[in-house]
C-alpha cells in the first residue's frame, strides 16, 4: 500500500477556537519577520470548520480583541452583548434568585455567541490568509520517533464495517511537521495518545470533566430580553452532583439552553440527558419554553479540572492547546478565550522555535513560559482548587469558591482530585440513587414537545456517518455480558447522550452490547465516564459527525 | 419549452423518469411545451415507449460512448442537446446518475441547478421550486436567477408516475451529438458484484419494512412471506441492518434510502424521526405495532395496535386465499 506523505512546517490538528487562532497568529507573524513563509496545514475532522463546535456560549472577548482588533468591522457573528445576569437556585417547584451575582459569573462586557458560527467566521479569516485547510480529515494516529512527535497520520477512508477495503478505499496520509500543535479538543484522541506515550501527566492531578447537553429553542417573544444570561444550581441534581443549567437569550425569541453535569457523579443510574429533561419540566423552564420549538440539539464534554490537571503541553516537536490541554475556567464556565489565547501562544512558540532551528522540548518550553506570563495563568491559578472542592459537594464547593475569590486563591495546600469515573458506586453499595431525578428509562416521560428521547434529539444534532464503516467506539474488554450488568447496570446506556449504547438481549436473555456508532455526536463522554475504562473513542471516517448549525 | 432528460438502462425507462414528466406537466400547465430527450447507445425502444405515451415530442440521442454511463459523456451530450434545443427548464430525475453528472453540467454551462425538488408552485417563468433543507426538517422555496435554461432535479416519489397525462402518440426525432472519445476521462468497467446485487428500493411500488419488533433474525422470514404474498420488496429500519439481519442497502431512513412507494407496511417499527424522514412520502402507510403510543402511528394511514406475529400470518392467509 502506498501512503501519501505531506511535509509542512507547522501542522495544526483541529479547526476549533484554539487551532484557528494558532493558524491566524502564525499568518500574522510571517510578514513582520520576513524570510521564507512557513507552510501551515490545518486538519479538521468535520466536513466544515465549526460543524462539531458546541458551547453555551458566552464569549470573553479579551483574546479575540488581541487577535483580530477590528473583529466587529470584520463581521464577527456576535448574537448580542450580555445585558443582564441572573443566578437561581432551583428546588423542585420553585426558584430562589441569588441576591448578588458571584463575581466569576458577571458577564458585563461579554458577548453571547453561537460557537458554531463564530468558528466558521474564524475559519474564513484564516482561509483569507491562504492557509491550507484539510476539512473532513481526521487525525488518527500520532507519528513518533522515540519521544519526538513527527506529525499525524490521517484516518483511512473507505473501510467497510468489518475493516475490509471498499472500492472507495483511500489510505490515510502521513503529514509530517517541524511542530505539530494538537488542538483536538476535549479528550482529544491524539492528545490522549500523547499522554499515554509520553510522561506529560507526571506530577499533575487526574483530568476531570463534565458533560453538557444543549438545545436551541425558538420561543414566542416577550418572555426574556435579548442578552439575558441565566444560570441555575440545584434541582434536579443532588447536593453531591456537580452541575447546573445555562439559559442564554441570543435574542428575545432564540434561546440557547443546556445542562452541565460533572462526570464524577456516583450513581450509576444517573442519566445527564434525563436530568436535562427534568430541568425543562421545572415550572420555571416549562413556562419559558411553552409553545416554543426545539430546533437543535447537541452534547459535548468539557475539561473542568483546571490548572493543576493541565498536562505538560510541550514536547519534542509538539504542543497542546485549548480544551485538549484542559484550558477552561470552570468557575467562569468559559474556555473559548483560553483556547484562543493558548492557540496564539502556541503559534508564537512554534514560530520562534522553527526560526531558531530548534523544535526540541527544551526550545518549545517557551510555550509554557508564555502561558505563565499571560492572562491564562493569572486567571486559572487562583481558582485551581475550586473544582476539586466541589468534589466534596455543592455547599463545600460554593463555600470554597467564595474563599478563593477573597484570598485570590491562597490555600494552605492544593486539593487533590480523582478521575471522575472512579467515583461511580456499584449497585451493590446500597448507595443507589440520591438524585432528585430518580432514574427512569428514556422513553417513559418524554412528550416530544418539551422533552425528547435521545434518538429524536440526535436527529436534531444533524449527525450523520457513513453506516458502512468500522465502529469508532472500541470496547477493548467485553464486560457487558458478564460483570457490568450486576456491578453497574450498564451505565453507558445512560451517560451517552446520543443513544449510541444499547443493551440488547439474546434469546437466552444474555445482555449484549449494541453500539449504534452512527448516532455518535463526538462528545467523548463514554471515553471518560465508563467505570471500567474500556471504551476508547477513535475518530470515524472524516466528515462524519454532528452538524451543529447555530449551536 | 421544458426539456425532460429521461433515464433508461438496457432500453427500459425507470419510474423516476415518468415522475419527472409528471413534474414537467405541473410546471408547464399547458403553457410551455414539453420535450423529452433520451440518451444512450441504443434507445429506440425507450424512445418509442415515450412517444407512444404522447406526453411530448421525443428526441433520441444515440452515440456509442453513451452505452455505459460516464459523467463526461453524459455531460457533453446533454449540454449539446440543451444548447441546440434552448429550453427554459431542464428537468432531471434526482437519481444517482443525475446526482453524479448534473452538477458538472450546470457548472460547465454556468447555469442554476435546483436539486431534489419536491414541489413546484406557479408555472412557467414565475415558478418557485420547493426543496428540502436540514435533512428534510425545513423546506425552502427557490427561484432560479440569471438566464435560462434552469436545471432542476425532481426528488423520487415527489410526483406520481401514474399522474402523467397521456395524449396522442408523438414523434421521435433523432439528434446527433459530437463526442470526442478522448474527452472522456472515465473508463467504466462492468458493474461489479455489489452493484448488481444492490436493490434500488426507491423504485419499488410496495415495501414491507421490519423494525426491532421482529425480535430475531429467524422471524425475518415472517415478513418475507408477507412481502412475497404482496409482491413487495423487503426493507428495514436501522437496528435490523445494524444487526446484520438484512443487508444495509435495505435500510430506510436518514442514513439509508428514501422511498415513496404506493404502499409501505411497517412491521414492529416504532417510528423514530430518522426512519420517518425516509418513508413519510409513501402514498399509503400501514403500521403494525404493539405500542399504541409509537410515533409511527402519527404518520400511518392505517394502524393496527397488536402483535405482528398474529396479524401478519392472518394477512398472508387472506392474500393467499385471493390467489
Amino acid at each position: 500500500m502506498t501512503r501519501e506523505t505531506l511535509e509542512v512546517d507547522v501542522l495544526i490538528v483541529g479547526a476549533g477556537p484554539a487551532g484557528l487562532s494558532a493558524a491566524l497568529r502564525l499568518a500574522q507573524l510571517q510578514p513582520p519577520h520576513g524570510g521564507e513563509p512557513l507552510s501551515i496545514a490545518v486538519l479538521e475532522k468535520a466536513r466544515e470548520a465549526g460543524a462539531h463546535s458546541l458551547s453555551g456560549a458566552v464569549l470573553d472577548p479579551s483574546a479575540l480583541r488581541e487577535l483580530i482588533p477590528d473583529f466587529r468591522e470584520r463581521g464577527a457573528p456576535i448574537a448580542t452583548d450580555v445585558h443582564a445576569d441572573h443566578v437561581y437556585f432551583l428546588t423542585q417547584h420553585s426558584r430562589i434568585e441569588l441576591p448578588i451575582i458571584p463575581p466569576p459569573l458577571r458577564n458585563h462586557g461579554n458577548y453571547i455567541v453561537s460557537l458554531n458560527q463564530f468558528v466558521r467566521w474564524l475559519a474564513e479569516q484564516v482561509e483569507a490568509q491562504g492557509i491550507d485547510f484539510f476539512t473532513g480529515f481526521t487525525g488518527h494516529d500520532v507519528l513518533m520517533e522515540g519521544e519526538r512527535v513527527l506529525g499525524v497520520r490521517t484516518g483511512d477512508r473507505g473501510l467497510g464495517r468489518h475493516g475490509e477495503q471498499k472500492p472507495t478505499f483511500e489510505p490515510g496520509v502521513d503529514i509530517t511537521a517541524k511542530v505539530t500543535i494538537f488542538c483536538d479538543g476535549v479528550r482529544g484522541n491524539l492528545t490522549k495518545e500523547l499522554l499515554r506515550r509520553l510522561p506529560l501527566g507526571e506530577g499533575r492531578g487526574p483530568q476531570q470533566f463534565a458533560v453538557g447537553v444543549k438545545e436551541l429553542w425558538d420561543i414566542p417573544p416577550g418572555r426574556v430580553g435579548a442578552g439575558t444570561v441565566m444560570h441555575t444550581l440545584g434541582y434536579p441534581l443532588a447536593q453531591s452532583e456537580f452541575g447546573g443549567a445555562f439559559i442564554y437569550a441570543m435574542s428575545d425569541r432564540h434561546l440557547s439552553l443546556g445542562f452541565v453535569v460533572g462526570l464524577d457523579y456516583s450513581d450509576p443510574q444517573f442519566d445527564p440527558h434525563m436530568a436535562f429533561n427534568r430541568f425543562k419540566q421545572h415550572p420555571f423552564m416549562s413556562e419559558l419554553l411553552r409553545d416554543g420549538q426545539m430546533v437543535r440539539y447537541g452534547a459535548k464534554a468539557m475539561p473542568e479540572g483546571g490548572w493543576n490537571t493541565i498536562p505538560r503541553t510541550y514536547m519534542d516537536g509538539g504542543l497542546i492547546a485549548g480544551d485538549a490541554g484542559g484550558f477552561l475556567n470552570s468557575m467562569r464556565l468559559k474556555g473559548i478565550h483560553l483556547a484562543m489565547r493558548t492557540g496564539m501562544l502556541a503559534a508564537e512558540a512554534a514560530f520562534e522555535a522553527i526560526r531558531a532551528g530548534d523544535t526540541s522540548a527544551a526550545s518549545l518550553k517557551r510555550y509554557q513560559d508564555k502561558i505563565d506570563a499571560s492572562p491564562v495563568r493569572a486567571e486559572l491559578y487562583p481558582v485551581r482548587n475550586v473544582h476539586q472542592a466541589f468534589g466534596h459537594g455543592l455547599w463545600a464547593g460554593l463555600a470554597f469558591s467564595g474563599v478563593a475569590v477573597v484570598t485570590k486563591g491562597w490555600w494552605p495546600t492544593d486539593l487533590g482530585g480523582e478521575a471522575g469515573h472512579t467515583r461511580m458506586h456499584r449497585l451493590s453499595s446500597g448507595k443507589g440513587s440520591e438524585s432528585v431525578a430518580e432514574p427512569a428509562s428514556n422513553a417513559t416521560t418524554v412528550d416530544r414537545r418539551l422533552t425528547f428521547d435521545k434518538l429524536t434529539n440526535v436527529y436534531y444534532s444533524g449527525t450523520a456517518h457513513d453506516e458502512d464503516q468500522p465502529s469508532h467506539l472500541l470496547v477493548q474488554t467485553e464486560v457487558c455480558s458478564t460483570i457490568c450488568g450486576p456491578e453497574y447496570g450498564h451505565p453507558c446506556v445512560r451517560f451517552c447522550p446520543a443513544n449510541v449504547y444499547e443493551i440488547a438481549r439474546d434469546p437466552d436473555g444474555t445482555p449484549r452490547l449494541q453500539i449504534n456508532a452512527s448516532n455518535c455526536v463526538h462528545c467523548k463522554t463514554c471515553d471518560i465516564m465508563d467505570p471500567y475504562g474500556v471504551i476508547t473513542w477513535v475518530p470515524p471516517e472524516g466528515g462524519g459527525g454532528p452538524q451543529y448549525n447555530g449551536m | 419549452m421544458i426539456l425532460v432528460v429521461a433515464e433508461q438502462r438496457d432500453g427500459r425507462l425507470n419510474r423516476a423518469t415518468w415522475e419527472t414528466i409528471a413534474a414537467a406537466q405541473a410546471l408547464s400547465a399547458d403553457g410551455l411545451p414539453v420535450k423529452i430527450v433520451v440518451l444512450g447507445a441504443s434507445v429506440g425502444a425507450a424512445a418509442e415507449e415515450l412517444a407512444a405515451a404522447g406526453v411530448g415530442d421525443v428526441v433520441s440521442v444515440e452515440h456509442a460512448t453513451l452505452g455505459a454511463y460516464t459523467p463526461d459523456a453524459f455531460t457533453l451530450a446533454t449540454r449539446q442537446v440543451i444548447e441546440s434545443l434552448t429550453p427554459t427548464f431542464v428537468l432531471l430525475p434526482h437519481t444517482y446518475q443525475t446526482r453524479d453528472f448534473a452538477p458538472m453540467l450546470a457548472a460547465r454551462m454556468r447555469k442554476s441547478l435546483i436539486t431534489d425538488v419536491t414541489g413546484i408552485s406557479g408555472t412557467g417563468a414565475a415558478a418557485a421550486f420547493t426543496r428540502p433543507m436540514f435533512q428534510g426538517k425545513l423546506a425552502a422555496e427557490v427561484r432560479p436567477h440569471g438566464e435560462p435554461p434552469f436545471l432542476v432535479s425532481i426528488q423520487i416519489g415527489a410526483y406520481r408516475s401514474d399522474a402523467v397525462r397521456k395524449g396522442n402518440a408523438a414523434s421521435v426525432t433523432p439528434m446527433s451529438v459530437d463526442i470526442d472519445a478522448s474527452a472522456i476521462r472515465q473508463a467504466p468497467e462492468a458493474p461489479f458484484q455489489e452493484a448488481r446485487q444492490a436493490v434500488d428500493l426507491s423504485q419499488a411500488e410496495r415495501i414491507v419494512s421490519v423494525g426491532r419488533g421482529i425480535k430475531s433474525q429467524d422471524n425475518i422470514a415472517i415478513a418475507e412471506t408477507l412481502a412475497k404474498a404482496m409482491g413487495a420488496e423487503i426493507a428495514a429500519s436501522r437496528p435490523i441492518c445494524d444487526n446484520g439481519w438484512l443487508p444495509m442497502e435495505r435500510q430506510i431512513g436518514s442514513s439509508g434510502q428514501t422511498v415513496a412507494p404506493k404502499l409501505y407496511v411497517a412491521l414492529g417499527i416504532s417510528g423514530a424521526i430518522q426512519h420517518l424522514v425516509g418513508m413519510k412520502g409513501s402514498r399509503t402507510i400501514v403500521a403494525i405495532n404493539k405500542d399504541a403510543d409509537a410515533p409511527i402511528f402519527e404518520v400511518a394511514d392505517y394502524g393496527i395496535v397488536g402483535d405482528l406475529f398474529e396479524i401478519v400470518p392472518a394477512i398472508v392467509k387472506e392474500l393467499e386465499k385471493r390467489g
